[in-house]
C-alpha cells in the first residue's frame, strides 16, 4: 500500500462521519411487532408463530458435517440416512402440516469452514441436526448459542454438555469411561487395587473418557495408568508394552479404530491377555480383515452411546431397514442408527415446538429444555432427561462384543448403568 | 507495491475506490460473506508481516501461526475475566490488543538469537518447531488457555461501543441493522489499512533496505554498516508484532480460541500466501490471503451446485472432493503460469509490459529465502535461472 | 531392564523406518533443491498400491508395482510440475508441493473412505522374541530392508557413475553440467529413489503393529522431517542417524510418560522429536552431518 494522502484521510473522514449521519439505535421492528423472540415473526399459517427457516410449506434443518476430512466416509452414511430420514417423515405428512428439507453442508473438519458455513445457514435453518466433529463443533457452538439455535450430533464430549442448545444424543463419554470401568470390575472380575489402562486421544474426548474413567476409578478402589496418543499416532506398541510393564488387568480406549487395532495386536503380541474396551467410534467392521482380527476378537468390547447396528430393538431394526433401500451397498456401522435417531430426536423437538405455538429456533431448542423423559424404540437407553444443562441426559450405555458373526462385527452384551456411572457429575 | 513509478494518480484513485468499496460493502454482504471477509483480513496482516520477514529480509519462517496463536491467547486471557476454570485479567479490549502484539513481538525478540544461528531452510524448519512447542504448551497450561478445548474471547470494545450484537443492541446504517459481523468489519478494516500502510513505508525506508541488504549478503551489509544481528531481530519483532495482531483478530472473528486453530496447516498457509501473492509484496500479501482462505471457503459454500458432480457418499467425486482438489490445482496453477506470483501479475497487467521484463522498482525485489545458496546447494534445479520468455 | 531394552528395540526399529522418508527427503532436496512437503502423500500412495494389488497380485508382486508407481509419481511430479515453475526458485517450489500435496491426500483419502485397507504382508502379526523382549517380525524384516536399502544406496552414490554424478550435480550444478551430466537425469534419479524409499516405507509403516493403510499415514511423514533436519539436509547418513534419534527419542519420551509427566506435560512424546532438532541446531546449525553452509561474499 502507498502513503495515506491527505486527500485520501479526509475522504475517508467524511465518510465516516457520513455513515454515522445514517445510523440508527431504535430497532423498528422491536416497537412495530408485538415482543416477539428475535427475529420472529408472527404472520403464518393458524396459530403457530414461526421464525428462521420455516415457512408454511417447510422447515428447513441444517447439517454441517464432513465429507472431505477425515470422517467422510462415516459422515456420507450419515447423511444418506438422515435424508432417508426425512424423507419417511415427510411422506408420511412432514412435522407442523410442513415439509422438512435438509440443507447438507460440508465443512472438512476445518473449524473456519464450519464457522463460515454456519453463518451462511444460520438465517435460513430453524435448527442444525448436526455439527460433526470435535473442533469444528466446538467453534460453532458458542454461536449458535448466543442465536439460540438447537444444535444436535455434536459427538458425545462432556464439554458440549454447557451449552443449552445443545442436544446429545446418549450418554457422554465420561459416563462411557465410568461404565467401563464397573463392568471391569463386575463383569470382568478385575479385582479391587488392580491397574487399568486408559489410553486417550489428546482433546474433549479423550479427556472425558478419562474423567469418566479416573472418578470409577476411585469409587472402585482400583488404579489408572493413563497414556495420552494423538490421532497421528497409527503404532501402539510403544504404549501397549508401558501397560505391559505396568501390568494392567483391563484397558479402556478413547480413540479411533486404527488404534484399537495397532492397541489389541501389539498388546497380544506382547503376551498381554486382559479385555480391551473401547469407546464409541473406536470400532469399526473392517478392522476385522486387518492382522489384528484374531486379538481382537479374543478380548475386545465396545461401549457406545447409541444401540449397536445388530441389536433387535424396533427402532434400530426401522433404521437398519431404512439405510438399506437408501444405500443397498453403503457401509453398516454405528453411524445408522445414530443419524436415525438424530432425526428423531430433532422431530420429537420440533413437534414439541409445534404444539407449543413457538415454531422458531427459540422454542426447538426449548422444546428440547422441557423433554425429561425422550424415548426413542431402543435406538437410545429410554427416558433421556434433557432437562439438566450440563449433565448427561442418562447414564445408560450399550455393551457390544466384537463378533465375526454379528452384522457390523458387534454383539451386543447388555445395556450398562454402573454405580460410578451414576454417581458421576459434571462440575461435581 | 509501494514502487511510485510514473503517475501516482491512477494508482491513488484505485486505492481510495477500493477502501470506498470496502467501507460500503457491510451494506450488501450476507453473514457468510461477511464472516469470510473477517477471516481474511486477519489473515491478510498475519501474511504481510511474514511477507516482511521472508519477503523483505529474506528470513523463512515457518512458525507464524506460533507467534499468532500467542497473540490471540494473550488477548483473551488479558481481556478475560478470571472463572471457575481459566483465569483472566479483565483488562480493556484494546489493552489486550496492544498486549497481544507487544507479547507475540517480545517472544520474537526472544527468538531472534536462534534466527541469528540458522539461515535459510534450516531456519524455516525450526520454526516448525516453534508450531509444536506452543501447541503442547497451550494445551498443557489449561489454567490459563483452557487446554485443548480453548476458552472464549471478550468481545471488542471502546469507550462503551461494542463490537458484537449488544451495546448497542440496534444499530443500524443506512436501514441495514449492524451486528457483531458489521461492526467487526470495519476494526479489521481499519487495522489492516493500517498495517499495510504501516508495512509499505518500512519496506521502502531505511529498516527495509537494511533488511534487504541483509537478506542479500550479511557480509556486504555488515560492510556498509548495518548492523546484521540488530536488523534480523527489528525484522522479526515487527514481523511477530503483526502475527499477533493477526491472531487477537482471528480470535475476535471465531469468539473462541482453541489450538487447532493454530496448528502447522495454518503456518503452511500463510507461507502460501505471501508466495502465491509474490514474495515481499505488501499487496500481493493481501491478495495471497484472499485467495487462501476465502477460496476454500466459497468453494465449501458453492459446491453443491456444481450440477455434474456425485452425491455424497456414492463413491464418485463428490462436490467437497472436488472443491478441495479445485482448491491444489489452483495453487499449482498459479505458481506455473503466473511470474512473480499474484502482484507480479497485477504489476504486468497494470503495465502492459512483456511478461518476462524485470521488475524495476527501486525497493527490495522479491527474493527467494529458500535459496540453496544459503545453505551451500548449487544452483541446480529450480534454483536454476530459467529462459524468461514465456 | 527389560522394559527399557523394549523400548529401546522398538524406537530404533521405528527409527529406521523414519529414516528411509528422511533419506528421501534429503535424496530430493539435493539432486532439485525442493523442500518436498508431497512427500507424506507418496509414502501413503506407494502402501495405498500396495493393498489395492496385494489380492490379485500377490504382496511382493505388488510391493514391486507400489515401489515403481510411487517412483513414477515422483519423476513426473519433477519433470511435469516443478521444471516448468514460473519462478524457478525454493520456495515456489515447496509451496507447488504443498499444492500437490492436497490433490494427492485428497484423491487417495476418498478412495480409502473409512476402510482399513491391509496389506497381506507375510509377516501378519507375528513377533520374534529376543530373550524376555518381542518385536514385530514386521519390524525386523524393516530393520533388515533399511541396512540393505542404505548399503545400496552408498554403493550408489560412491560406486556409480551414476551416483557420482549426482554427488557431482548436488555438490556444483552449473561445472557438472558443463561436465557432461545430465542434471535432467540425476534430478529424475533423485526423485525416483525418493518414491521408492517412500513406498517401502509406507509398506513398513502401515503393517502390523499399524493395523493397515490409512490417510493419517502421510502425516507420519512429517514426523521424519526431524529426521531429516537434524541430520543433515544434505546428507543420507545424516537421514540414518536422524532417524535412530527421533525414533529412540519418541519410544523413550512415550515409554515414561508416566515419569515425565511432572515436568513436561502429557503429550509430550508428539513434541518432543521437535525440541531435540531445535536443541540440536542451536549446537549444530546445519545438521549432525550436514556440510558446513557456505558464506557467500
Amino acid at each position: 500500500m502507498t502513503h495515506l494522502p491527505r486527500a485520501r484521510a479526509l475522504t475517508l473522514g467524511a465518510a465516516t462521519a457520513l455513515a454515522l449521519a445514517a445510523c440508527s439505535t431504535t430497532d423498528p421492528n422491536q416497537a412495530g411487532t408485538a415482543a416477539g423472540s428475535g427475529s420472529g415473526s408472527a404472520a403464518g399459517s393458524g396459530e403457530v408463530q414461526t421464525g428462521n427457516g420455516v415457512t408454511d410449506a417447510e422447515i428447513r434443518i441444517g447439517m454441517l458435517t464432513d465429507l472431505s476430512g477425515p470422517f467422510a466416509a462415516g459422515a456420507a452414511v450419515q447423511v444418506t440416512e438422515t435424508k432417508a430420514y426425512w424423507d419417511q417423515v415427510n411422506a408420511a405428512g412432514g412435522v407442523c402440516d410442513r415439509d422438512v428439507a435438509v440443507d447438507v453442508q460440508d465443512h472438512g473438519y476445518d473449524p473456519q469452514k464450519a464457522v463460515t458455513l454456519y453463518r451462511s445457514m444460520a438465517p435460513d435453518v430453524i435448527a442444525l441436526q448436526q455439527v460433526l466433529g470435535g473442533p469444528t463443533s466446538a467453534a460453532v457452538l458458542p454461536l449458535a448459542e448466543q442465536d439460540d439455535v438447537y444444535v444436535g450430533g455434536v459427538g458425545w464430549a462432556g464439554s458440549a454438555l454447557q451449552y443449552a442448545n445443545n442436544q446429545l444424543p446418549g450418554a457422554s463419554y465420561a459416563i462411557e469411561g465410568a461404565n467401563a470401568i464397573d463392568h471391569l470390575v463386575d463383569g470382568l472380575g478385575v479385582a479391587e487395587g488392580a491397574r487399568i489402562g486408559v489410553v486417550y486421544f489428546a482433546g474433549d474426548y479423550g479427556a472425558d473418557v478419562l474423567a469418566g474413567a479416573e472418578h470409577a476409578a476411585e469409587e472402585r478402589g482400583v488404579e489408572i495408568v493413563a497414556q495420552e496418543i494423538t490421532s497421528a499416532t497409527t503404532d501402539l506398541s510403544a504404549q501397549a508394552s508401558a501397560l505391559a510393564q505396568a501390568g494392567v488387568a483391563g484397558v479402556v480406549l478413547g480413540a479411533a479404530p486404527t488404534q484399537l487395532a495397532s492397541l489389541a495386536g501389539s498388546l497380544a503380541s506382547q503376551g498381554v491377555d486382559v479385555p480391551l474396551i473401547g469407546m464409541n467410534p473406536t470400532f469399526n467392521p473392517s478392522l476385522l480383515t486387518t492382522p489384528a482380527r484374531d486379538a481382537l476378537l479374543a478380548n475386545t468390547y465396545s461401549i457406545t452411546s447409541v444401540a449397536p447396528y445388530s441389536s433387535d430393538a424396533e427402532g434400530v431394526k426401522a433404521a437398519n431397514e431404512l439405510y438399506a433401500q437408501a444405500d443397498p451397498d453403503g457401509a453398516l456401522g454405528w453411524e445408522v442408527p445414530l443419524a436415525y435417531v438424530q432425526g428423531e430426536l430433532l422431530k420429537q423437538a420440533l413437534q414439541g415446538a409445534c404444539d407449543s405455538g413457538d415454531l422458531t429456533p427459540e422454542g426447538v431448542v426449548a422444546a428440547l429444555r422441557e423433554s425429561s423423559s425422550v424415548d426413542t424404540q431402543g435406538l437410545l437407553p429410554d427416558g433421556l432427561d434433557y432437562s439438566q444443562v450440563g449433565q448427561s441426559p442418562t447414564t445408560t450405555v450399550y455393551l457390544s462384543k466384537v463378533d465375526a458373526d454379528a452384522p457390523a462385527g458387534l454383539a451386543l452384551v447388555d445395556e450398562l448403568s454402573g454405580p460410578s456411572a451414576e454417581s458421576f457429575s459434571y462440575g461435581g | 507495491m509501494s514502487e511510485l513509478r510514473g503517475n501516482p494518480w491512477p494508482r491513488r484513485v484505485g486505492g481510495l475506490v477500493l477502501v470506498l468499496v470496502a467501507l460500503a460493502l457491510p451494506l450488501a454482504l450476507s453473514d457468510f460473506w461477511l464472516q469470510t471477509g473477517l477471516f481474511v483480513m486477519a489473515a491478510a496482516i498475519g501474511a504481510v508481516g511474514l511477507t516482511l520477514l521472508v519477503g523483505v529480509a529474506g528470513q523463512l519462517s515457518l512458525g507464524h501461526a506460533a507467534f499468532a496463536a500467542i497473540g490471540a491467547y494473550v488477548y483473551a486471557w488479558s481481556t478475560g475475566e478470571a472463572t471457575s476454570t481459566v483465569g483472566g485479567a479483565g483488562l480493556p479490549p484494546l489493552a489486550g490488543l496492544v498486549l497481544a502484539a507487544v507479547v507475540s513481538a517480545l517472544v520474537g525478540a526472544a527468538f531472534s538469537p536462534v534466527a541469528g544461528r540458522l539461515r535459510g531452510i534450516y531456519l524455516g524448519l525450526a520454526t516448525l518447531g516453534l508450531v509444536f512447542v506452543v501447541r503442547h504448551l497451550l494445551v498443557n497450561l489449561d489454567q490459563w488457555t483452557g487446554g485443548f478445548t480453548g476458552r472464549s474471547v471478550e468481545s471488542f470494545a471502546l469507550g462503551g461501543f461494542s463490537f458484537s450484537n449488544s451495546d448497542p443492541d440496534y444499530l443500524a446504517v443506512a436501514g441495514v441493522e449492524f451486528e457483531g459481523l458489521h461492526r467487526l468489519w470495519y476494526l479489521f478494516l481499519v487495522l489492516a489499512l493500517a498495517a499495510c500502510w504501516l508495512a509499505g513505508n518500512l519496506r521502502s525506508g531505511r529498516t527495509g533496505r537494511a533488511w534487504a541488504n541483509v537478506r542479500d549478503s550479511e557480509t556486504a551489509a555488515a560492510a556498509m554498516g548495518i548492523g546484521v544481528a540488530r536488523a534480523k531481530a527489528s525484522v522479526f519483532v515487527v514481523s511477530s508484532a503483526y502475527a499477533g495482531v493477526a491472531g487477537a483478530m482471528l480470535a475476535l472473528a471465531y469468539g473462541r480460541v482453541a489450538p487447532d486453530v493454530f496448528s502447522l496447516t495454518a503456518s503452511v498457509d500463510f507461507l502460501v500466501m505471501i508466495v502465491l501473492g509474490g514474495l515481499g509484496s505488501v499487496g500481493g500479501a493481501v491478495v495471497g490471503a484472499l485467495f487462501v482462505t476465502a477460496l476454500p471457503l466459497v468453494l465449501a459454500e458453492y459446491s453443491g451446485s456444481l450440477p455434474f458432480l456425485a452425491a455424497p457418499g456414492s463413491g464418485g467425486l463428490d462436490p467437497s472432493t472436488a472443491s478441495r482438489i479445485v482448491y491444489g490445482l489452483a495453487i499449482i496453477a498459479v505458481l506455473l503460469f503466473l511470474r512473480g506470483g499474484l502482484a507480479g501479475a497485477a504489476r504486468r497487467l497494470r503495465h502492459g509490459s512483456a511478461p518476462g521484463a524485470p521488475p524495476s522498482a527501486p525497493g527490495p525485489t522479491p527474493h527467494d529465502p529458500l535459496s540453496t545458496h544459503d545453505v551451500g546447494r548449487p544452483a541446480g534445479g529450480p534454483a536454476r535461472s530459467k529462459e524468461t520468455t514465456p | 531392564m527389560t522394559y527399557f531394552l523394549a523400548q529401546v528395540l522398538n524406537g530404533l526399529s521405528y527409527g529406521l523406518v523414519l529414516s528411509l522418508i528422511a533419506a528421501g527427503f534429503a535424496i530430493v532436496f539435493t539432486s532439485t533443491g525442493v523442500l518436498n512437503f508431497a512427500h507424506g502423500s507418496v509414502v501413503l500412495l506407494g502402501a495405498y498400491l500396495v493393498a489395492v494389488l496385494h489380492p490379485t497380485l500377490g504382496f511382493w508382486p505388488s510391493l514391486l508395482v507400489g515401489m515403481a508407481g510411487s517412483a513414477l509419481v515422483g519423476v513426473a511430479i519433477n519433470a511435469l510440475l516443478v521444471r516448468h515453475l514460473a519462478d524457478q526458485n525454493a520456495g515456489t517450489a515447496a509451496i507447488l508441493m504443498l499444492g500437490v500435496d492436497i490433490v494427492l491426500l485428497t484423491e487417495l483419502t476418498r478412495r480409502i473412505g473409512n476402510q482399513v485397507l491391509t496389506l497381506g504382508a507375510p509377516w501378519g502379526a507375528s513377533v520374534v522374541r529376543f530373550g524376555d523382549v518381542s518385536l514385530p517380525t514386521g519390524r525386523v524384516v524393516a530393520a533388515g530392508v533399511t541396512v540393505v536399502a542404505f548399503a545400496g544406496l552408498w554403493y550408489l552414490f560412491a560406486r556409480t557413475d551414476l551416483g557420482v554424478g549426482m554427488r557431482a550435480a548436488a555438490a556444483d550444478g552449473p561445472t557438472a553440467s558443463l561436465m557432461g551430466i545430465r542434471l535432467t537425469r540425476t534430478a529424475a534419479t533423485g526423485w525416483a529413489l525418493a518414491g521408492v524409499l517412500a513406498a517401502v516405507a509406507g509398506v513398513f509403516l502401515t503393517s502390523f503393529p499399524a493395523p493397515g493403510v490409512a490417510p493419517t499415514v502421510a502425516l507420519s511423514a512429517f514426523a521424519a522431517i526431524p529426521a531429516w533436519v537434524l541430520g543433515g539436509f544434505d546428507s543420507v547418513p545424516g537421514a540414518v542417524v536422524g532417524g535412530l534419534v527421533i525414533g529412540l527419542t519418541s519410544a523413550l519420551v512415550t515409554g515414561y510418560e508416566g515419569d515425565l509427566e511432572r515436568f513436561v506435560g502429557t503429550g509430550f512424546g508428539e513434541v518432543a522429536p521437535y525440541v531435540v532438532m531445535i536443541v540440536v541446531l542451536l549446537v549444530r546449525p546445519s545438521g549432525l552431518l550436514g556440510s558446513k553452509e557456505a558464506v557467500r561474499v
